[in-house]
């Protein structure tokens, strides 16, 4: 495609190690191998990236600047991994501070093996990105153009892993709200999340095969809990949350009163609810840094919401079977990397 | 040639040689580091991924002012080619970088703030020469409208010869090139990352290189209104000013922005104000 191909711009980041892979990576600008003749410029500003070039391992200091380039690049965007310590932790992969290569952090898409990688080794794995990241400039124009024809359904035990990828790329963005990667969507796991959805109703934002939003509920005596509304940070702001939230509702007919929570700096989240009905209750410190919001919407007071935000397609569950069929026969779309 | 059908070339063409121009820059840099460099077409290549990425912004109006700045910068292109007011051309050209600098100021943050500041710093330097070229202009043809001073019988640039190495030095700093890339640099690792560009990406980026297209034929178009009389010398002159920028970049580190500022008004009154009181005292 004309544009990605010939114009990747890219920006590197030392996380840690020797320093040997930036060096090289550098080296590659040089006249001896100037890729600057495949239209790499090095940008040294996020904002202006397509690729994130990371050497080096994770230590405890490094985290959170991988992070907070990585949410700096505008999608579509390829994390390139260069060099052993990047790719596992390398020879550092004992010491007391460091976690691991960079796929502990951000989901990584090509690794380039070395130590330290040469410079050719470099420009190849660039030359790989350029394709993943045409890849995925494809995927989300397909899923841009169809995001009028989302189907909101009920999701199967199959979806469960896929659900925690996006769960795990949603919650990235309330990660750098809070500075705080222990949030417990994050630190979910994949038992943990099949448990929950044996007690759940999971509810499913699907378009073209591709889960990109869901939310989850579940009754308490006389009240439903609406928890984990999440939708991938491409899509947001087009009214998959509230489809999600209405769906879910609906889910539970006999039910008069809904409970959600966030936390106390996601406005996004909260206004998002009020828009619905949702009013604050109550509110409980969780973590230092995180103070949990607690919102209701009592049908016994507030007078139910307008039928017009009534999701389309659970009134076609057999036309959702049939596409979420489809979905899985087809390949599957990586707009993030699964979780490992 | 009627003033619309100028005006319409501008329109159209001044995008396409105004990104080969960027592409040829490249590609001169890169021989000029003995590097292979990207192809001619790099910067199209360039925009058009830009306009297919996702657009990041502090706030959602920094993108309206860098909307504005484009129209303006396109409307005095067009003012300048359909052959209105100089002075017009110079207002509208100062009101379209006000603009940019507003909107790097609307995005909040230090790196954009200190490239705002540096761009304003800049306009002080070269505002000054460029009015007194459009004063030195005026003193030759009796005329402030760009049609009737392309007219003028004889070479413009044989009366002011200082105006126009004022002129040129002015070009360095418009283009924002060394040793004058205070505000924003094309090489990476800057202090101030892409200063006032930082905080600028997907589609918004794309604009703001269109405009420096539009923006760099606008100023090589004043560079041939030197030599209007002989189209063709002023043709060559104006690819070989550009050159020139090209050569300087390469050659020169960047200067502080005191240096920068004393430098440019050192050369505004004395190449530019001397030749205009040369032509005032001959007369």
């Amino acid at each position: 495609m004309l544009g990605f191909r010939q114009s990747p711009w890219l920006i590197h980041y030392d996380a840690s190690s020797c320093n040997g892979c930036d060096i090289e990576t550098l080296a590659c600008l040089t006249p001896l191998y100037d890729v600057e003749r495949l239209g790499v410029v090095n940008t040294g500003n996020p904002k202006h990236a397509d690729i994130f070039l990371v050497t080096g391992a994770v230590n405890q200091q490094s985290r959170e600047v991988i992070r907070n380039i990585y949410h700096q690049l505008p999608e579509p965007k390829v994390v390139v991994a260069v060099g052993i310590c990047a790719a596992t932790g390398g020879i550092f992969r004992d010491c007391y501070n460091v976690s691991g290569g960079v796929d502990t952090v951000i989901p990584v898409d090509v690794y380039v093996p070395g130590c330290a990688a040469r410079p050719e080794a470099i420009i190849d794995g660039v030359v790989k990105a350029i394709g993943v990241l045409e890849e995925k400039q494809r995927d989300m124009a397909a899923m841009a153009h169809s995001i009028d024809r989302t189907l909101f359904l009920r999701a199967e035990k199959e979806d469960v892993p896929e659900i925690l990828a996006l769960q795990k790329v949603a919650y990235q963005s309330e990660a750098e709200i809070y500075g705080d990667e222990s949030l417990p969507a994050l630190q979910q796991t994949l038992p943990e999340l099949q448990t929950d959805f044996d007690r759940m109703v999971f509810l499913k934002a699907v378009v073209n095969g591709k889960i990109i939003g869901s939310v989850r509920g579940y009754q308490e005596d006389a009240s439903a809990h609406i928890s984990r509304m999440i939708v991938h940070p491409y899509f947001r702001g087009r009214g998959l949350s509230r489809h999600l939230v209405t769906g879910m509702e609906q889910a539970f007919p006999g039910v008069r009163r809904f409970e959600a929570f966030t936390g106390h700096k996601s406005k996004r989240n909260i206004a998002a609810f009020s828009r619905l009905g949702y009013q604050i209750y109550k509110t409980e410190p969780f973590t230092p840094l995180v103070t949990w919001v607690y919102l209701q919407k009592d049908l016994h007071t507030t007078p139910p919401s307008a039928p017009e935000s009534k999701p389309r397609s659970l009134c076609h569950p057999e036309n959702g079977r049939a596409l979420a069929a489809a979905a899985k026969d087809s390949a599957r779309i990586h707009l993030s990397n699964p979780t490992p | 040639m009627s003033p619309w059908l100028r005006l319409l070339i501008f329109l159209v063409a001044s995008p396409i040689v105004g990104g080969l121009l960027a592409g040829l820059d490249r590609k001169i840099s890169a021989r000029l580091q003995s590097r292979l460099g990207p192809p001619l077409l790099q910067p199209f290549y360039d925009v058009i991924k830009l306009w297919r990425k996702e657009t990041i912004v502090v706030r959602r109006s920094q993108n309206l002012f860098i909307g504005m700045f484009l129209l303006l910068v396109v409307f005095t292109g067009a003012l300048f080619f359909a052959g209105s007011d100089l002075l017009l051309v110079i207002f509208a050209l100062t009101l379209a970088a006000i603009f940019f600098v507003l909107g790097a100021y609307k995005a909040s943050s230090p790196y954009s703030f200190l490239g705002a500041e540096r761009e304003l710093i800049q306009m002080m330097a070269y505002e000054p020469m460029v009015l007194l070229t459009a004063i030195g202009m005026y003193m030759v043809t009796k005329s402030f409208y760009v049609h009737e001073i392309a007219r003028h019988p004889q070479l413009l640039v044989l009366a002011l010869p200082g105006v126009f190495l004022g002129f040129l030095y002015t070009l360095e700093i418009k283009f924002r090139k060394s040793p004058f890339d205070l505000s924003s640099s094309h090489h990476a690792h800057q202090e101030l990352v892409r200063g006032i560009t930082t905080e600028f990406s997907g589609r918004a980026l794309a604009m703001i290189e269109v405009a420096h297209w539009y923006e760099n034929v606008l100023l090589l178009g004043w560079i041939y209104l030197f030599f209007a009389s002989l189209p063709w010398l002023g043709i060559s002159v104006s690819l070989a000013a550009f050159l020139f920028v090209i050569l300087v970049d390469n050659v020169f580190a960047r200067l502080k922005w005191q240096a920068a500022l004393k430098s440019a008004w050192i050369v505004a009154i004395v190449l530019g104000f001397g030749n205009i009181l040369v032509l005032s005292l001959l007369r």
